[in-house]
């Protein structure tokens, strides 16, 4: 992931300067000031109920110590009730607004997170795992939200109602204050060195879990070596050392956890342990009242519980930096695919497409994908695109809708630079269908008119029957709207691929592109949308990526690339002709192709013999 | 959404949340929890004198604050026991002594809190150790068919996710509640032994307070559900549009995506909104409660200090005592959240545990049944080892992944041991099904296989699959080396058995070329390796891994000229010596074999040598014909 974050770093120096880091989040805290403003002021009235309530307290005791009189005590506990009250509702208040002022930023900067990750290129989702950039849309954002609500709640209000505190303290009893308060900046010291081990071993934690997690994930893709090779004990044994590793780092965890409450409470305790024996001889001589003593007491009660949160809000804050450090990588990754200023406004496309000397690699550091390749696809004509596993086909593929970064001046489509074309108009005129058949979690039918502002009935229905798919869905529990995706049922490869090319079809564009499409289709089922396709498309371009070549025969032209170089191009008879890699491929792949129809047609004598 | 899409959404497996004491499922935890029975018991016998501890503190303070009281009466003189055994020995001065025994009780506190929380957690998180690990083992029983319908990521979140949700209890949740609850009854009793009077007019608002919790229960149950259903539902749509981001760019779905997303992160929003208001009520009503019961203590405890019936040390007592009895109902809600959780992260790591293995070892009982004459034949034969010969019979063998979509109909064909066959047929024919079939990833529907006369279903899996060696088409890499990636883990292949292996499949040559030769690497599961070389290792894996029976799927992706002559031949030696089954895609493969199995639609069409099949004049007669006239020559080239 280094890579990505070089990456992204020198992207953000040409970038015009936007916020980052701590600064990003001023941005979203002026949204919201008027929330954190009077949150901040209704902590400042909670803050000092901290001073306020052992001030009453001792102030009832003082009445009943100088015998005012039982209704002067309760009046003065009524007193102490109605703070009591005032003291909730600000801390209801205060907390209210905080978090949930917490909570919008969350939901504004999940928003912009969310919508960042709409315009990057697919060379981004190809660098980044889908389970790392989900952690930093939840987990990291989670983390950068209790940095914004307790932890912004305990930075404005700690020192503030030691303050408070403080100067009550001093008022009543300069000396006994000074004695009572004189460990406590030793613990300030404490505190942040516990938040940083905290951290730490939080991270060490996460690693674990992140490690197991992988780990797991590895075995269960390669299962079925797993189980040939009869592989369990050894899988185990790893599997039992990562559990191990992992339970080590948690014992860790709660080390730290449960040592640093105990090591605070020593600090109430030696602050009272000192009221008791100092407080108590001033009494004795009479320097001191008993109402005095109450409230200091009650003062130390009062720190107990903010000082004791502090190594865990120290925590929190060196997460939040951390988290807000990871969500900033994905935000300072620019949009490289974007409408640029010098778009020109075009017709919609008539399909012609031009690629001339392009060269093409996902990254500064690897190896060119496609190189220096030189093709014409007249408009309304078929291209076939061939070659082994790595040769470029789906890159190049890829490349005509710009779902990757074109170089300048090396793809044309309709004699216009790709690049300057704007980006509507280039993705509604042009239909891909994908290799990996994904489907959305939603009905069948709002998977097929997923391109269409609504659905379209009607156009469903067209589009399915041209892919073949229309019988398969009157087998479906639900029709149409049958939820399908990875929450709803499966479907099988072939019907996916086929509501797949639905969808493409249903948006009727210019130039349709088939990634190895119809490879889980079989092959009658083939044949029959090849000669719709060839109806719907009479005249429009299309261009098939396969890795059969019965699938590409029939195109007015077919492209051979191997290691990102275009080595072949013309007629099927031509290739053949040729004797080059084509023909190898062709050889190959004749003999399951051909056998399956010549069984066909052996297995249909033999039962008409029989 | 459509409506329909909305009903089916509900039943999302993440979303599902109950109860958050769920007797069913603790119960069945503690399974896991019995073998710490004994920490278990350790921890709850340490709260005795945790709670001593606990009340020892105050009753100091008071003990002090009443000795140096200028009015008060002669220490020890109308004080009970419990003063008496505060009273400093000889002549030290009193103050000095109880400051002492404050600060001692104080730090014994906080050592056996210590030890208290570590034991407990540690109890915790070493039963989530050992569920962790049977999760694990249970997953890897499981057959593959179950793989093919339950995502890794779910799997992965149920080992790591599910559990740590589950040991939050231990730390959080269910413990700390069981403990809250006696040391607030404790807490109850103790105040009314030391003044009767004044413990009922303290706990005047404990009723008011315990009208809130059940008010606040029932919401803060709805609003934390809430809440989890609908970060699972970013959760999904995060990775549902970060997987299909190409589609939503490709179809401009870009700002009905985003408007969606908006909507759904909004909600969340709102519903955590509820429960902040929730969290922040229940602890200012706690707070509040606990204010007015200090006001209600002072106002009352000073007529009876008046009266002269209750010390002024006792109203510290009080005010301190029952600031501990609030304590624990401040977080309450916090408690409640996390045992939700964990109870609906048990129900689906239970769910998962329920799934039965559809392929699992025949027990003693079943494997052994009346003495017949082929069953014993073949325990005989598996006993005496050398009879192990490598018989395949596939006896009228019906299979389908789902339902009734049959894949294999009726099948029926025999290898001989140290035959090599060969499978041909199209896409779809059954080929694959055949190989997984045999090495007993699935379960004939129909139907059986015997190995050397014995079902397949009574040999124990370890025993079949050490006899088989497996080559996919789609060779896996695991990361780590080059030979950690050979030997697999099996600690008799060491490094001069792997490089055996690899020599004899022509991939040592190869593998000397990478940077650290054996010892390399593997980036991203040998990304960095090409088609060939990937196959080349898979045979060396093959080879390494012993066993008389070779399944090999040949790879039908395309290799340079190079790497092509290297598999050839590797394949060769992989071919020889063993009872093979191929599924064929080269011609040389096949003329390389013994006997030849045309398979059509599930079924074994043709079977016999390539002289026999093509004097046979049938399918494959057909076939090589064409064959043979289009390649001639690029085979006469190759």
């Amino acid at each position: 992931m280094s890579g990505a974050g070089e990456r992204a770093e020198s992207v953000a120096e040409t970038a015009p300067a936007a916020p980052r880091g701590l600064a990003r989040l001023l941005v979203y805290l002026r949204h919201n000031r008027g929330t954190y403003v009077l949150g901040a002021l209704l902590t400042l009235g909670y803050a000092a109920s901290f001073a306020a309530v052992p001030m009453l307290v001792g102030w009832a005791i003082q009445a009943l110590e100088q015998g005012l009189g039982q209704a002067e005590v309760i009046r003065r506990c009524g007193a102490l009730a109605a703070v009591t009250l005032v003291r909730g509702s600000l801390r209801y208040g205060s907390r209210t607004l905080l978090f949930n002022g917490a909570r919008q930023i969350e939901y504004e900067l999940r928003n912009d997170l969310f919508a960042h990750l709409q315009r990057l290129p697919q060379s981004f989702f190809q660098r980044w795992r889908t389970g790392d950039l989900m952690s930093r849309c939840i987990n990291d954002l989670a983390s950068v939200r209790l940095m914004l609500g307790p932890g912004v709640l305990s930075v404005v209000q700690t020192p503030i109602l030691y303050l408070f505190v403080i100067g009550a303290m001093v008022s009543l009893n300069p000396l006994l204050a000074a004695l009572v308060l004189l460990p406590y900046p030793a613990f300030l010291w404490i505190a942040r060195a516990f938040g940083r081990s905290m951290h730490r071993s939080n991270l060490d934690v996460q690693e674990g879990l992140a490690a197991l997690g992988s780990q797991l994930q590895e075995t269960i893709s390669g299962i079925a070596v797993v189980k040939t090779y009869a592989m369990e004990p050894a899988a185990s044994a790893h599997f039992d050392a990562a559990n191990e590793r992992l339970f080590a780092a948690q014992l860790g965890l709660i080390r730290v956890n449960s040592a640093m409450p105990a090591i605070t409470s020593m600090l109430p305790a030696a602050a009272t342990w000192i009221v008791l024996y100092v407080g108590g001889h001033m009494i004795a001589d009479g320097r001191m009242s008993v109402a005095e003593f109450f409230t200091f007491a009650m003062f130390i009660y009062e720190l107990t519980f903010p000082t004791f949160i502090m190594g865990w809000v120290f925590a929190l804050l060196q997460r939040g930096r951390a988290a807000l450090q990871r969500i900033d990588e994905v935000l300072t990754t620019q949009p490289s695919i974007a409408d640029r200023p010098d778009v020109v406004a075009v017709p919609p496309l008539r399909g012609e497409i031009e690629f001339r000397h392009l060269s093409f690699r996902y990254d500064a550091g690897r190896e060119e994908a496609l190189r220096d390749l030189s093709l014409h696809v007249p408009a309304g004509s078929v291209l076939g695109i061939v070659g082994p596993i790595g040769a470029g086909k789906t890159t190049l593929a890829a490349l005509i809708p710009r779902l990757l970064e074109v170089p300048d001046g090396q793809l044309f489509l309709d004699g216009v630079d790709v690049n300057r074309i704007p980006l509507r108009t280039l993705r509604s005129s042009i239909a891909m269908v994908p290799q990996d058949g994904f489907l959305f979690s939603m009905s069948l039918a709002e998977n097929v008119a997923y391109g269409l502002p609504a659905v379209d009935r009607e156009r469903v229905h067209e589009a399915a029957t041209r892919a073949q798919l229309a019988k398969d869905v009157e087998e479906l529990p639900h029709g149409w709207d049958t939820l399908v995706g990875e929450r709803g049922i499966m479907l099988s490869g072939g019907q996916r691929q086929r509501t797949t090319l639905a969808r493409a079809l249903a948006l009727r564009p210019s130039i349709l592109i088939l990634d190895d499409t119809l490879s889980s289709v079989d092959a009658e089922t083939e044949d029959a949308i090849r000669r719709e396709l060839r109806q719907v498309f009479a005249g429009r371009t299309v261009v098939v990526v396969s890795h059969r070549i019965a699938s590409v025969c029939e195109a007015d032209q077919i492209a051979v690339l191997e290691e990102g170089r275009l080595v072949a191009s013309g007629t099927h008879a031509e290739l053949l002709a040729d004797g080059g890699l084509y023909a190898r491929l062709a050889q190959e792949q004749a003999l399951e192709e051909e056998l399956g129809e010549a069984l066909d047609h052996a297995v249909g004598e033999d039962e008409l013999r029989a | 959404m459509s409506g329909a899409a909305q009903g089916q959404d509900s039943l999302h497996e993440e979303e599902a949340l109950g109860k958050a004491v769920d007797g069913r499922l603790i119960a069945r935890l503690w399974r896991w929890v019995l073998p710490y029975r004994w920490q278990i018991a350790a921890t709850l016998l340490l709260t005795a004198p945790l709670f001593l501890l606990e009340l020892a503190p105050a009753w100091i303070v008071k003990s002090g604050l009443d000795r140096v009281q200028p009015d008060a009466a002669p220490a020890g003189a109308d004080a009970g026991p419990l003063e008496r055994l505060l009273d400093p020995p000889g002549a030290v001065d009193a103050l000095a002594w109880l400051a002492g025994l404050y600060l001692l009780a104080m730090a014994g506190s906080a050592a056996l809190q210590f030890v208290h929380t570590v034991l407990m957690a540690r109890t915790g998180q070493s039963a989530m150790r050992d569920l962790r690990r049977d999760v694990y083992r249970h997953i890897q029983g499981l057959h593959l068919g179950f793989f093919d319908r339950y995502p890794v990521g779910r799997l992965v979140t149920r080992a790591t996710n599910d559990v740590e949700n589950v040991s939050e209890m231990f730390s959080a949740g269910i413990v700390a509640l069981v403990t809250d609850v006696l040391k607030m009854i404790g807490f109850a009793v103790v105040l009314f032994l030391v003044d009767a009077r004044l413990a009922l007019v303290a706990f005047l608002v404990v009723p008011f307070l315990a009208v809130c919790a059940v008010v606040f229960r029932a919401r803060i149950r709805g609003a934390f559900r809430l809440v989890r259903v609908r970060i699972a539902r970013i959760n999904a749509m995060i990775q549902e549009s970060v997987t299909g981001m190409k589609v939503v760019q490709l179809f401009g779905r870009e700002d009905r995506n985003l408007r969606d997303f908006d909507a759904l992160n909004a909600s969340h929003r709102d519903a955590w909104s509820q429960s902040i208001r929730y969290d922040a009520a229940l602890f200012a009503v706690v707070e509040i409660a606990n204010g007015i019961s200090t006001a209600v203590i002072v106002a009352y405890g000073a007529s009876l200090v008046v009266g002269g019936t209750m010390t002024i040390g006792t109203l510290y007592v009080f005010i301190d005592w029952m600031r501990r009895f609030f304590m624990p109902l401040r977080d309450l809600s916090a408690k409640y959240s996390v045992m939700q959780s964990a109870m609906a992260s048990c129900e689906r790591i239970f769910q998962l545990l329920d799934t039965e293995p559809a392929v699992r070892d025949a027990t003693p009982a079943v494997r052994a049944p009346a003495p017949s004459a082929p069953a014993a034949r073949a325990a005989d034969r598996r006993r005496t080892g050398p009879g192990r010969s490598g018989e395949i019979v596939f006896d009228k063998v019906w299979f389908a992944y789902q339902g009734e979509d049959w894949v294999l109909r009726d099948l029926s064909l025999r290898v001989a041991p140290g035959e090599r066959a060969a499978l041909v047929g199209a896409t779809g024919a059954g080929k694959t099904s055949v190989i997984k079939l045999l090495a007993r990833l699935y379960e004939p529907t129909r139907g059986r296989i015997l190995l050397d006369g014995v079902d397949l279903r009574e040999i124990p899996q370890r025993e079949l699959r050490q006899r088989i060696a497996m080559v996919l088409q789609d060779v896996f890499l695991f990361s780590g080396s080059v030979a950690s990636n050979i030997a697999l883990g099996r600690p008799e292949v060491d490094r001069a058995a792997v490089e055996r292996a690899a020599r004899m499949v022509e991939a040592h040559r190869i593998i000397e070329r990478l940077p650290q030769g054996y010892d390399s690497e593997l980036r991203e599961r040998g990304s960095d390796l090409s088609a060939g070389q990937r196959q080349l290792l898979s045979f060396a894996r093959a080879v390494a891994h012993g066993g008389d029976l070779l399944i090999l799927d040949e790879a039908t992706s395309s290799v340079d000229a190079e790497t092509e002559l290297l598999v050839q031949r590797g394949l060769h030696a992989l071919l020889a010596q063993r009872t093979a089954i191929v599924i064929a895609h080269r011609l040389s493969t096949i003329q390389d074999v013994d006997t030849i199995h045309v398979l059509h639609k599930g079924r074994c069409v043709e079977s016999g040598s390539h002289a026999a099949l093509l004097a046979r004049r049938g399918a494959y007669w057909r076939l090589h014909r064409l064959q043979f006239e289009q390649s001639a020559p690029a085979l006469a080239a190759g």
